[in-house]
């Protein structure tokens, strides 16, 4: 197995000075992302993610524990990580408000040695696709706060990175350049071979549409990490049912029914809206048989699933924030 | 693809927006040429309220002209690396592969290639409206103190840049408090042999001053009565502190790089 | 109710001035930046004096004529360079200044109460200047002398002058770049050169000496100096002699009058412009 990312007893500390305590930022982490992965990496504010990116991305030295990016240690080696990493990070406000979304592009793929030409053809091609064409030739202070991280995003590929780290890419953005953005990420991973990506987000449905795997991190430590179903399968939880109905006699009865462990009726006007806690899915079609046999028609019927944020707060205790 | 490569890259890269910038904000042309041009005024009318020989009048426009480098090396080397920080910008630098020192060449040449529009305008401009009279005997060795002044005050500007890394805030101060005392012990306006031998050859190891000391004696006529050392000298010194001051960037900028990763300041701003 | 209003502006900003200044430097680079700058620019220009008259004693006049300028120009320098900073680095370097402008406090006051560190801690340069000037570089000043009354008058009128400018430069700074750093050392420059600093305005052309008359710095400074250094005969050499201090007092009121309200509609019209070009939340480095 060829890692992109492993990390053994990664501890990082910030203060603890003048005899106060330190911070613990990471504590002990342990985590190996294979080569090819979609990676995710969830917990709430002030968990750790940014550092861990950090250190990743050798910006920030370790305090403890060995770190390999990319088979090259980011203490001794960072120069070999470099040429092959990039980052992208939320509501960063990289590049010079005087030159062009082209300029301010070509510039930072200047700093990887790409090309003149090669990096026109490039950024032409990725502006096309992140729908920016138009904007090519604006200057970086004239453009709106979504073009402005789809140029961002558009900087951390450019490069051709084979690890790029993404720090909450879609936040605070419409659903559209959101939408764009993901869509991106996916197809970067899956039509090129080898290529990783470790992404933070704050967005469960984002981690749970796009990662193959999902790490959640709190306070320092890694407490859960494997794909997104297991982890779902993991949270014990009992079947729910919603099932809307046109009314009917006795309602009340279909809790007696057995392997039903709990019903909450709404009555509206001209329907009933019911959602049922069953011991076991089987159940549902005595349910049915018990509306239909008193001239109850059933509307509709929903499975509620269980979601990471299930996971995320069964683990963390907290939702997110 | 080789470091050198690389790295040539990265420093055309950062040097474009500095080349570009002042093209595409046009106002500094009012603020950094025209106005400086009052203060040189000034202490050209103060040396003349004194009866002042007109040689000086040449100084004061040199000094003046100068002073745009120095300024630009404080605030636009030095100090940048603490604004990139602001801005988000200096992390995507350190992930990126050159060598900073590339990134950091890169502001130079750019800045001095804006610098010098703006040093020749004014000086251009103060030669024109104060009648400087101008005599070169040695247009090569003038042009080698420039450019040798320009490396070596750039080499130092780059070597402060490291220090704003880890030093944040405290490091704008410092900036603020190089031009004044710099501009004293550099001579900017007075000949440097004023301050006495010792003074004069303690502030030689800003470049600058023995820069500015050496055009004096090769831009103007009867400057030689009041110069600190032979130009010829103060070339030679000035080759050794360009050389030391590079030398000393790279060492400081990977020192510091180190202190403020292992510190956890290289991204923090607002420090 | 306003005036409470205003006054807590003024308070928290002068709060925030002051931090700003002072609190994230180490208190020896501080001490050194209200010492080492000032104490510097002046002995550039004294050097320069050297350089052509070998004593202090060889023009006294002169030389308390320049050293007396040179100080009490540091007010100008330094007011106008903090309030322009403050336009620069709320806009650029914290971004907060839009949270500012839309803020219902009055924009003048906030400018005014970050403007207030800086003049303390410009009386603080200049007052060290003076003593350095004194105990170290042959300045003489007679402290029983001076005119107290007058020169508490002066400082009045001038610094609210200088303020004044310095809130329709900060009007201006919203509409340019990076440069806005170049506004205050081009205005600073101007008023450094028309309105007889470190030079008396009659070496200044005919026109340059007319200009200096229509600047209240000139007579500001005039009145300083007389207060100050009463007696010295600096009062023979400035350009003014033929005027008493009544009549140069008056002028000061007139023009700082003028200046106050062309300041005001400068930043009014700056403030509307930049408005319109959308630029109160631009990011010009480069």
């Amino acid at each position: 197995m060829v890692f992109a990312i492993e990390a053994e007893s990664l501890t990082r500390t910030f203060g603890g000075k003048k005899g106060k305590e330190p911070l613990v930022a990471l504590d002990n982490v342990e985590l190996q992302v294979e080569e090819g992965e979609l990676f995710g990496l969830l917990g709430p504010n002030g968990a750790g993610k940014t550092t861990l990116i950090k250190i990743l991305s050798t910006l920030l030295l370790p305090n403890s524990g060995t770190v390999k990016v990319l088979g090259h240690d980011v203490v001794k080696d960072s120069q070999s990580i470099r040429r092959r990493i990039n980052m992208v990070s939320g509501g960063e406000s990289s590049g010079y408000g005087i030159l062009t979304v082209k300029e301010n592009l070509w510039m930072f793929t200047q700093f990887y040695g790409i090309p003149s030409e090669v990096a026109k053809r490039r950024i032409d091609e990725m502006l096309a696709s992140f729908g920016l064409m138009d904007k090519k030739n604006s200057t970086l202070r004239t453009i709106s706060t979504g073009q402005r991280q789809k140029m961002n995003v558009v900087r951390g590929f450019v490069t051709d990175p084979d690890l790029i780290f993404l720090d909450e890419p879609t936040l605070g953005l419409d659903v559209n350049a959101s939408f764009i953005i993901r869509d991106y990420i996916r197809r970067w991973v899956k039509e090129r071979q080898g290529k990783t990506v470790l992404l933070t987000t704050h967005y469960m449905l984002e981690a749970d549409e796009l990662c193959d795997r999902v790490a959640i991190i709190d306070r320092g430590r890694i407490l859960a990490c494997d794909t997104p179903a297991n982890l779902k399968k993991g949270v014990s939880r009992n079947s729910t049912f919603s099932i809307v109905t046109t009314p009917f006699k006795d309602v009340g009865g279909a809790g007696q029914l057995p392997g039903v462990k709990g019903i909450e009726a709404k009555e509206q006007p001209d329907r009933l809206e019911i959602n049922f806690v069953l011991e076991d899915e089987s159940v549902i079609a005595d349910i049915i048989s018990y509306i239909t046999a008193r001239q109850g028609k059933v509307l509709s019927l929903a499975k509620s699933q269980p979601t990471l944020e299930d996971v995320f707060i069964q683990l963390v205790g907290r939702g997110l924030g | 693809m080789s470091d050198w490569l690389l790295n040539y890259r990265a420093m055309m890269g950062r040097a474009y927006p500095r080349i570009l910038g002042p093209w595409r904000e046009p106002s500094w042309v009012l603020f950094d040429i025209f106005l400086p041009l009052l203060g040189i005024a000034a202490f050209i009318f103060y040396y003349r309220s004194m009866g002042a020989p007109e040689v000086f009048t040449g100084f004061v426009v040199l000094g003046g002209a100068m002073t745009a480098f120095w300024i630009n090396v404080l605030w636009s080397m030095a100090a940048q690396f603490y604004w990139e920080k602001e801005t988000g910008n200096l992390q995507l630098y350190m992930l990126a592969p050159m060598s900073r020192m590339a990134v950091l060449a890169g502001m130079a040449v750019g800045g001095m290639f804006f610098t010098s529009v703006r040093a020749v305008s004014t000086f251009v401009l103060g030669f024109l409206i104060f009648d400087v009279q101008i005599q070169v005997t040695e247009p090569l060795a003038l042009m080698a103190v420039f450019l040798l002044t320009l490396i070596a005050i750039y080499g130092m500007g780059m070597m402060f840049a490291s220090l704003y890394l880890v030093w944040g805030r405290g490091a704008m101060n410092f900036s603020t408090l190089m031009q004044e005392p710099i501009y004293l012990v550099s001579g900017f306006y007075f000949p440097v042999k004023q301050l006495g031998f010792w003074v004069a050859a303690a502030g030689s190891i800003i470049p600058i001053t023995l820069g500015l000391d050496a055009l004096r004696q090769l831009m103007f006529a009867g400057s030689e009565v009041f110069a600190f050392l032979t130009w010829q000298f103060e070339l030679l010194v000035m080759v050794g502190l360009a050389v030391l001051f590079l030398l000393l960037a790279r060492y400081s900028l990977r020192y510091m790089e180190h202190l403020a990763k292992r510190e956890g300041r290289l991204t923090l701003r607002w420090q | 109710m306003a005036v409470r209003e205003h006054l807590r502006t003024l308070k928290y900003a002068t709060w925030l001035g002051w931090q700003i200044e002072s609190n994230w430097t180490k208190p020896w680079l501080f001490v050194a930046y209200s010492i080492a700058k000032p104490i510097s620019a002046t002995l550039i220009l004294v050097l320069m004096y050297l350089v052509i008259f070998s004593s202090s004693l060889t023009r006294p006049d002169i030389y308390a004529f320049m050293f007396s300028g040179n100080a009490f120009y540091m007010y100008v320098a330094q007011v106008l360079f903090g309030i322009v900073m403050v336009i620069h680095e709320d806009r650029e370097h914290y971004q907060t200044l839009k949270q500012i402008y839309i803020a219902p406090i009055s924009f003048y006051v906030y400018i005014l109460g970050r403007a207030v560190p800086k003049i303390v801690i410009t009386t603080i340069a200049i007052l060290i200047t003076l003593a350095f000037g004194v105990l170290v570089l042959g300045l003489e000043i007679d402290l029983a002398a001076v005119n107290w009354g007058l020169l508490a008058l002066a400082m009045i009128v001038g610094l609210i002058c200088i303020c004044m400018i310095g809130i329709a430069l900060a009007g201006v700074s919203f509409l340019t770049a990076k440069h806005g750093m170049g506004i205050n050392e081009g205005i600073a420059g101007m008023f450094y050169l028309f309105c007889g600093v470190v030079f008396p305005i009659t070496v200044l052309p005919q026109w340059g000496q007319a200009v200096g008359l229509g600047i209240p710095i000139t007579y500001w400074l005039e009145i300083v100096r007389r207060a100050v250094l009463s007696g010295s005969g600096v009062e023979n050499i400035g350009g003014l002699q033929s005027y008493s201090e009544a009549e140069i007092f008056l002028f000061l009121l007139v023009s700082c009058a003028i200046f106050f309200v062309i300041s005001l509609a400068i930043f009014r019209y700056a403030d509307r412009l930049a408005r319109k070009k959308g630029k109160l939340d631009m990011t010009t480095s480069y």
